[in-house]
């Protein structure tokens, strides 16, 4: 599904250059569940960010779907990425302004779904991630564990092929922690493919391969299961 | 996704009420000025609309020209209207000769009421194309008939249906009433015409009009005219160029020169000088179109600023938005939702302040403009007026959060760049640029009027009153009353003249005298004046004395002018004689017996024009002068002579002015004008604190941390408020020195227009910077002085 060939991020101030992915190469096929580990600035958080299409690498070569993505531009990474990634941060990042069900609403906005069709979706994945009794509350009225459910809930309501999840127990205690990685589970088991940026060995060994990274290159990468 | 954009941003005003306030608040306050500002102009811009013929209408004007000046204006001399029947008839689908609009007594029963109106000849009903509600439009056929306004016939009859009626004018003379038309809506021309009057009436009414239609040079009366629909004003103005020179080949020295100004042009551009029609109050419909404009402007930098400051709280949604699939097109049309929706509120709240100040607004720019609720076009202005307003406001801060990297806002590392606030200083700079160059201009203006209302008049106004003696009743009673008036103990002076104590209604040519230089082209204001004018009037005598009973040789008497000595180049003039060439009889010159300061009776702003005061040997008398008795109150006079008044004039309503009220509206154009500009220029500077009230809480609350790490390291509160207020001060700083030669340049050029003015002096600009200083201060300090008192360990915690 995803194939990346000595891709390249450089990150430039007025003085110094510094890389943050320096040639770096593997592979994730569809289905699998992916960790990414790494001392903080070692690229994890950049990698993602390409794999996500948020961001453009500086070299090397992206592969999504056996289609190379690297150049592309802004409109065609945005139509990407709405169809096929979903997104789950470390800081939930959801909508303040909106409500639990408005903000798993958003992305069927921007698809074009049918307000009917968006309605159903959005209390099927409320009830999937037993949120549905808080449909109506902002985010700042839930817990750490609420949002983050809300913010899965929105990452999967489109069905994406691929979820990217940044550190997505970083802010939770780990009761919380445990139960946002059983939704990653569930979802991984479905058929969605994940990677996950995490620093905690303990989420990692959700996964199926643990790809760990230094100074912007691949060090080490363990087959788990 | 509509229904989201609105969603999110109506809960992002509810949840920032302070940042929702300002926006919205300082957006229809802009927004109102500008509404009532745009409907000032469309009231200007649709002047003589309820005319249909208003293309092919115009009014006969000449220029003279005499010593090289050029002179214009719409009076004209009665031969015109035969040659242009004669002559040059088949250009015109109609030609009305019209008296000047003046005020004349209707009575009918014990109603005596003073009414505006015109004497006009049979086809003015038809050319104006008057709503008769009740009659004929021909009912100026016959000699003794008018034509009433639906609003005269009412105060008159209390009714509209009084045709065949009878009115009597000036205590006189009996007029059946012919028609009556509906009152002609207030911008338009001839609005005051609340009676026509037969032209045959006015011409038999009075022997000098009777006399005149013979004389080229007496200029007293007006000309209307209706082109056909196959020529055009220039074709016609060219064919009767001449036509004045022709009839009379005297006029040949002075270029009299006729042409059409067509009634298009009446309401805006009726200013000539120099023969060259150089506009009116169109330069007044710029100017407060312009102001309109800058002061939206300003309420829509404040919106620019306060969304961009504010950026990053929206920067996250932005981030997420973007991540989720949202394209920069569709954030974009977010933020330009919002703002659209911020101005649609501002409008409805813009609209409520209109319908306040409405009548007030009225009262201040002499207008009755009615809002336009049933006008679609009004509403369609208005949805273009929003869109723009919104666009304005709306399209840099769309730009701009709608730039932000979604890596780094959801990473977490977004910091808006240290230009970022760049664009916001300039922008803070651009608003008090305009807010200074306003109230520079404002007390300009101001010092313009002062200065010009403390230039000396050369006689004493105070304690002097007119009495209108226009009608025939007045005729003979002169010295009668004189006597009356005195021995009442009312007034202690009395004269008479042929205008008003402060206008001139006469100018004259086609004198000689001693010394006079050959070709030289004189131009009199002529007064016909009394005994005792001089000192009545409270004149200064230079030389010589005032017109006195003890001379019987005073019949033939002329008094000068200080500026008419010099203008006739006269070396001791006492004694000198002035010839009329016109004069029946040439063989009694004018001796001239005196000369006065000058008087300012015309323009307060132009010099004084030369002008002669020839005693008043045929009772050509407008106005009874009387000096109130000093040794009484003001209303004891009155009451005096309006005793003696109604003894001998019972049926006649008592009116009277006081000269120095009269006076006083000579400035009531520019006083009008400094009224709004001084309202417009204090909401300009409302709006732009308003704006900068806003960013100084942004900043407080930006630099809370900052603040408190100081306070604890010992900064005082003056070091911090100074710290917090020195940006600010120094953008206006900035403000202060850009606005300043603008605002000279501009206001020089507008007191070039005054021959005699002011100078734009310093104070004006270290008053202005001053006050612009101290608001800043104040509208800052709140703020940083907040800021700087608050507990620094709860503004470290809240970090």
């Amino acid at each position: 599904m995803i194939q990346i060939t000595d891709l390249e991020k450089f990150y430039r101030t007025e003085e110094v250059q510094t890389i943050a992915l320096n040639k770096l190469s593997f592979e994730v096929k569809q289905g699998e569940f992916v960790a990414i580990m790494g001392p903080s600035g070692c690229g994890k958080s950049t990698l993602l960010n390409i794999l996500g299409l948020l961001d453009d690498p500086d070299g090397g070569s992206f592969k999504f779907n056996g289609e190379e993505v690297a150049g592309y531009n802004e409109r065609k990474r945005s139509d990407l990425r709405k169809h096929n990634v979903g997104f789950v941060f470390q800081s939930f990042n959801l909508i303040d302004e909106l409500t639990v069900f408005e903000n798993v609403e958003l992305p069927l906005i921007y698809t074009g779904v049918k307000p009917a069709e968006r309605k159903k979706r959005v209390e099927e994945v409320l009830e999937k991630m037993q949120i549905m009794h808080r449909r109506n509350h902002f985010p700042q009225q839930l817990s750490g564990g609420q949002q983050q459910r809300v913010a899965v809930a929105r990452a999967v309501v489109n069905n994406p092929k691929l979820i990217l999840a940044d550190e997505p127990t970083g802010n939770l205690d780990s009761t919380n922690g445990n139960e946002v990685m059983d939704l990653l589970i569930d979802l991984n088991e479905a058929g969605t493919t994940i990677i996950m940026v995490t620093h905690s060995e303990h989420d990692a060994k959700y996964s199926h391969r643990i790809i760990r990274m230094l100074d912007g290159q691949k060090v080490t990468e363990n087959i788990l299961a | 996704m509509l229904k989201n954009y609105f969603k999110i941003a109506l809960r992002n005003l509810l949840k920032n009420k302070v940042y929702s306030f300002i926006n919205i608040s300082g957006l229809a306050i802009g927004m109102a000025a500008t509404m009532l500002i745009g409907l000032w102009v469309a009231d200007e811009l649709t002047g003589n609309s309820y005319y249909k013929n208003r293309d092919t209408i115009a009014q006969i004007y000449q220029h003279q020209t005499n010593n090289g000046e050029v002179g214009t204006g719409p009076a004209i001399p009665r031969p015109l209207e035969f040659a242009l029947r004669d002559k040059h008839g088949d250009n015109f689908k109609h030609i009305v000769m019209s008296s000047w609009n003046q005020p004349r007594y209707l009575q009918h029963g014990d109603k005596n009421i003073n009414f505006q109106g015109n004497f006009m000849q049979e086809a003015a009903p038809e050319m104006l194309n008057l709503d008769i509600l009740y009659g004929e439009k021909n009912g100026l056929k016959e000699k003794n008939s008018i034509m009433l306004a639906e609003s005269t016939a009412k105060a008159l009859f209390g009714e509209i249906n009084v045709i065949g009626k009878i009115v009597k004018e000036n205590n006189s003379t009996d007029l059946k009433v012919t028609a009556v038309y509906k009152d002609i809506p207030d911008n338009n021309a001839f609005y005051d015409l609340r009676y026509i009057i037969p032209w045959k009436f006015y011409v038999t009414h009075q022997e000098w009009i009777e006399r005149s239609k013979d004389y080229w040079d007496n200029n007293s009366f007006q000309l209307f005219v209706q082109i056909n629909d196959n020529t055009t004003m220039e074709a016609v103005s060219e064919k009767i160029e001449k036509v004045k020179q022709i009839g009379d080949p005297d006029m040949v020295q002075y270029n009299a020169r006729m042409f059409l100004h067509p009634m298009n042009r009446w309401h805006l551009y009726s200013d000539f000088e120099n023969g060259i029609n150089v506009g009116g109050r169109i330069e007044n419909v710029w100017l407060f179109g312009i102001i309109g404009f800058f002061i939206l402007l300003l309420a829509c930098i404040n919106f620019v600023n306060l969304s961009t400051a504010r950026s990053e709280k929206r920067a996250t949604e932005v981030g997420i938005r973007k991540s989720i699939g949202s394209q920069r097109g569709q954030l974009i049309f977010q933020f330009l939702t919002e703002s659209f929706l911020v101005v649609l509120f501002a409008f409805v709240i813009a609209i409520g302040i209109v319908l306040i100040c409405l009548n007030g607004f009225n009262n201040l720019a002499d207008k009755a403009i009615v809002f336009p609720w049933t006008n679609a076009w009004y509403w369609f202005a208005s949805l273009v007026f929003i869109l723009i307003t919104a666009l304005l406001s709306g399209s840099y801060p769309a730009l701009y959060l709608s730039s932000f990297n979604p890596v780094a806002v959801l990473k977490g590392t977004f910091k808006a760049g240290r230009f970022s606030s760049l664009p916001r200083k300039i922008l803070v700079v651009s608003q008090f640029t305009i807010s200074a160059a306003l109230i520079i201009g404002t007390m300009v203006v101001m010092n313009q009027i002062q200065f010009s209302k403390d230039r000396p008049t050369g006689y004493d106004k105070e304690g002097l009153i007119q009495i209108p003696v226009m009608s025939a009743e007045f005729m003979g009673k002169r010295d009668v009353m004189r006597n009356q008036f005195l021995s009442s103990g009312g007034a202690v002076d009395f004269t008479t003249a042929s205008s008003p104590a402060t206008s001139v209604w006469s100018n004259r040519s086609g004198y000689t005298w001693e010394d006079k230089q050959p070709g030289f082209q004189e131009d009199l204001a002529y007064t016909n004046v009394h005994y005792d004018f001089v000192k009545t009037f409270g004149l200064k005598l230079i030389e010589g004395r005032d017109f006195t009973r003890e001379f019987a040789s005073d019949s033939n008497a002329v008094i000068l002018n200080k500026t008419a000595v010099e203008y006739m180049n006269l070396k001791d003039p006492i004694g000198k004689y002035i010839r009329d060439s016109d004069t029946e009889d040439p063989n009694e010159p004018l001796k001239i017996v005196g000369v006065v300061e000058d008087m300012l009776v015309q323009s307060p702003y132009e010099p004084v024009k030369q002008a002669m005061y020839v005693f008043d040997q045929y009772e050509n008398v407008a106005f009874w002068n009387l000096r109130l008795n000093p040794t009484k109150s003001v209303s004891e006079n009155l009451n005096l002579i309006e005793n003696v008044f109604k003894k001998n004039f019972p049926n006649t309503p008592w009116d009277y002015q006081f000269v120095d009220e009269e006076y006083g509206k000579k400035f009531k154009s520019e006083e009008r004008l400094a009224s709004l500009a001084k309202i417009f220029t204090a909401l300009a500077i409302f709006i732009s604190c308003l704006g900068l009230f806003g960013l100084a809480s942004f900043v407080a609350e930006q630099r809370t941390k900052e603040i408190g790490v100081r306070k604890v390291l010992g900064a005082s509160i003056s070091q911090l408020w100074l710290l917090l207020s020195k940006d600010f001060l120094t953008l206006v700083v900035i403000s202060l020195v850009v606005a300043s030669p603008i605002a000279y340049y501009l206001m020089s050029q507008w007191l070039q227009k005054f021959t005699y003015r002011t100078n734009v002096g310093w104070s004006v600009f270290a008053i202005a910077c001053l006050g612009a200083l101290l608001i800043t201060i104040i509208t800052v300090s709140f703020q940083a002085i907040k800021a700087a008192i608050a507990n620094p360990v709860k503004s470290l915690r809240t970090e």
